[in-house]
């Protein structure tokens, strides 16, 4: 009974498996590379340019005992990518040691050497790797102060390039191919992770760990990195790139602008605080579709009567802020549906502009 | 000839230039843009026996004036006429219906005067229609298909501030060129992308993997996105000529699923098949069916992401249908069967559209 039973099992298969090896080496490199699009790597560095002592670290990776992935490392892991484009490399890692993180000049130096490769023309498309919990800022920042038409595609992982299942290979791979597509010139600046093509001013990173983390939360894609081609169904309509008031200009500083973010018995002191320090913008996170608690609202009105200049988001991350007849007669520029931090780039863009909150408000309905 | 033009145009360009001298807020009786409800039915005109019954029903009962009565905030917005293509449900809504609202939406675009169209509709096929129409409206004038989730009769119905929303949307000047559009729950969805998520949430529809183009929020209306692939005015379709659509049905794929409907849809006349997924029997059904000259095309079931293109997908003739549900790429096939049975150029157009 039992022998029947397992030849009937047998019998059912399509085919009988045969052990297979994992394929180790890359396919064949293609030797006349003179057709292929010059695309520029540049490395600002994140968990895509992580390691772990092991594979199964997917979490506590990097640090100063451990070595970084140099951009060179990429090309010699990912032979691959040279079907793809001519690649160039370019190092704009911050220094491990250094104590301060996340800082204006690392968004300023490379929004600075961008706008320089975007005007050589022998420069097709710029890839730029960075750790995912800021790079949708900085790739706001670039979407706004970078003078070009030609691909700028944002990368990078949530599992380090060592891992186990890290989703960096496939996701700079992909970048590549979507920084060499024709397709992709136009658009603004670009974000890559995941198989789907977001815009810089609409993605966010939703999840801590997950490797789906970043979405438009608002309006979705605009495209895929599928394995068959790139594809776009949608190009975003706000301004950008060429059409930024911004492009091309390199900003030494940019006015101090804070973000609050509101809940029950917020209080307003903090604001006050900001303003002391010399914050010339702030941005309030409010509740719900953008308010403000009493407290809060009180020290907003303190600081507009210094000449600062208000900005009301909504923490629930999801629709726009609207102009509403009690938001105007308050002064108080609508945030349209970005996040606080993009808000905040924005605003204090716009303050090299302008102090004036109707005038802020135009760029705000505008980018 | 030339004299009649000119005699037509001197007017015109008189008039354009009174508009641009004259701010829209002097003219205290300027004319508001003509807009057309085309009604076909559906939940939005909808009728229960109390207001507290949202599910015990019948579709199509509240006719297009009455709407409009119940809603005069909407003449300030435009000037407002309606036409009755059908009075049925989702279910009703038939190849003859779609091809009379085509037709009927083309002539009202057709004239100058007019700023575009709102159709309701019933939301269990809404994406169908909506679709067929972004591949067929000749006008780069806005077109929205609006249906609600509660009848009219019931509490929280939806259905009047979809339709107003529907009716700020086609005068916005932003709304041009976006090819048709759905607009339920403030959300201004693109036809081919949105689709039904949900038996009975107001948030139903959804475009799950693009998202909204645009929202009509009460201060604006807003766009965040320009449609890429080809659309109504930009659309090689044209029903003008036509009274009848080649016959194409969807076969769902599971486990263990046999050839059975498809030989069975095939014997009944379909000159096309969409296969949503696959089953075992596909194979075999495909070999035969292309035999007989039925071109197929592979969607998915899972409702997100693409089919790819494999290198495979034509030497088995089966065209993928991108990321297009079965039933929005029945539409696409239908009207791609009126040009061509050639496989390369129906892959051409599922690429496209």
């Amino acid at each position: 009974m039992k022998t029947t039973s397992v030849l009937i099992a047998l019998g059912s298969l399509a085919h009988a498996i045969t052990a297979q090896e994992i394929p180790k080496a890359a396919p064949p490199i293609t030797k006349d590379t003179s057709h292929l699009p010059q695309v520029v790597l540049v490395s600002m560095g994140g968990t895509i340019a992580s390691r772990a002592a092991d594979r199964m670290n997917i979490t506590n990776y990097g640090g100063k005992n451990t070595p970084r992935v140099d951009p060179q490392d990429w090309l010699h892991d990912l032979p691959e990518l040279a079907n793809l484009a001519r690649i160039t490399l370019e190092d704009f890692r911050p220094d491990v040691d250094r104590k301060e993180r996340e800082t204006f000049e690392d968004m300023r130096t490379v929004a600075k050497r961008l706008n320089e490769l975007a005007s050589d023309p022998a420069v097709d498309g710029v890839v730029v790797t960075h750790g995912t919990n800021t790079m949708a800022e900085v790739a706001f920042y670039v979407n706004l102060t970078v003078k070009t038409d030609k691909p700028i595609v944002f990368v990078g992982s949530q599992r380090p390039w060592t891992g186990i299942s890290g989703d960096g290979p496939i996701n700079l791979f992909d970048a590549v191919r979507v920084a060499a597509s024709p397709l992709s010139r136009g658009k603004g600046v670009l974000h890559c992770m995941n198989y789907n093509i977001n815009t810089a001013r609409d993605v966010t990173k939703t999840s801590a760990y997950r490797i789906q983390t970043f979405k438009g939360v608002d309006v979705g894609v605009i495209g895929f990195a599928d394995p068959d081609k790139v594809v776009y169904y949608r190009e975003p309509t706000r301004k950008h790139t060429l059409t930024s008031e911004f492009a091309g200009m390199d900003f030494e500083s940019l006015p101090p602008v804070e973000i609050f973010y509101s809940y029950t018995e917020a209080p307003g002191y903090v604001i006050d605080a900001a303003v002391e320090h010399g914050a010339k913008g702030i941005v309030v996170d409010g509740i719900g579709a953008g308010a403000a608690t009493n407290s809060e609202t009180e020290a907003i009105k303190r600081a507009q009567a210094k000449g600062v200049v208000v900005v009301m988001t909504a923490r629930v991350h999801g629709g726009r802020v609207q102009e509403t007849v009690n938001r105007t007669a308050a002064n108080l520029v609508n945030g349209d549906n970005l996040p606080p931090e993009k808000a905040r780039i924005l605003l204090q863009l716009a303050l090299t502009k302008t102090s004036d909150w109707r005038a802020v408000k135009k760029y705000f309905d505008e980018y | 000839m030339k004299l009649n033009v000119f005699r037509i145009s001197l007017p015109v360009v008189v008039l354009c230039c009174l508009v641009t001298v004259i701010p829209a807020a002097d003219l205290p009786n300027k004319p508001l843009p003509k807009l057309k409800l085309f009604s076909t039915g559906g939940t939005i005109q909808g009728s229960g026996p109390r207001r507290d019954e949202v599910a015990n029903y019948k579709p199509a009962r509240f006719t297009p004036k009455q709407l409009l009565d119940d809603l005069p905030e909407a003449n300030k917005v435009a000037d407002i006429t309606c036409e009755e293509i059908a009075a049925t449900g989702s279910g009703g809504i038939d190849t003859k219906i779609q091809l009379k609202l085509a037709k009927q939406i083309n002539a009202w675009l057709a004239q100058p005067d007019s700023a575009g169209a709102v159709v309701t509709h019933g939301t269990a096929t809404l994406e169908e229609t909506a679709y067929f129409l972004n591949l067929v409206v000749r006008s780069d004038k806005p077109v929205l298909v609006v249906g609600a989730m509660r009848p009219h009769s019931a509490i929280s119905r939806d259905g009047p501030l979809n339709l107003y929303n529907a009716f700020r949307t086609a005068v916005a000047p932003e709304a041009r060129d976006k090819g048709v559009m759905v607009l339920l729950n403030d959300e201004i969805n693109a036809a081919r992308d949105v689709t039904k998520t949900n038996t009975e949430r107001p948030n139903t529809f959804e475009s799950r993997d693009l998202g909204p183009i645009g929202f009509a929020d009460s201060d604006r209306i807003v766009f965040y996105r320009r449609l890429l692939y080809r659309h109504t005015h930009k659309s090689e379709f044209d029903v003008s000529q036509l009274n009848e659509l080649p016959k194409v049905d969807i076969v769902y794929g599971y486990q263990e699923g046999g050839r059975a409907a498809v030989d069975a849809l095939i014997t009944a006349g379909a000159k096309g098949i969409v296969l949503d997924d696959s089953s075992p029997g596909f194979a075999a059904a495909v070999k035969d069916g292309r035999a007989k000259g039925i071109v197929f095309v592979q969607s998915d079931r899972k409702g997100s992401g693409r089919v790819l293109e494999k290198e495979t997908s034509l030497e088995r003739c089966i065209i993928t249908a991108d990321n297009l549900n079965a039933q929005k790429a029945r539409q696409l096939l239908r009207m791609a069967l009126t040009k061509t049975t050639d496989l390369k150029e129906i892959q051409r157009m599922f690429n496209e559209y």
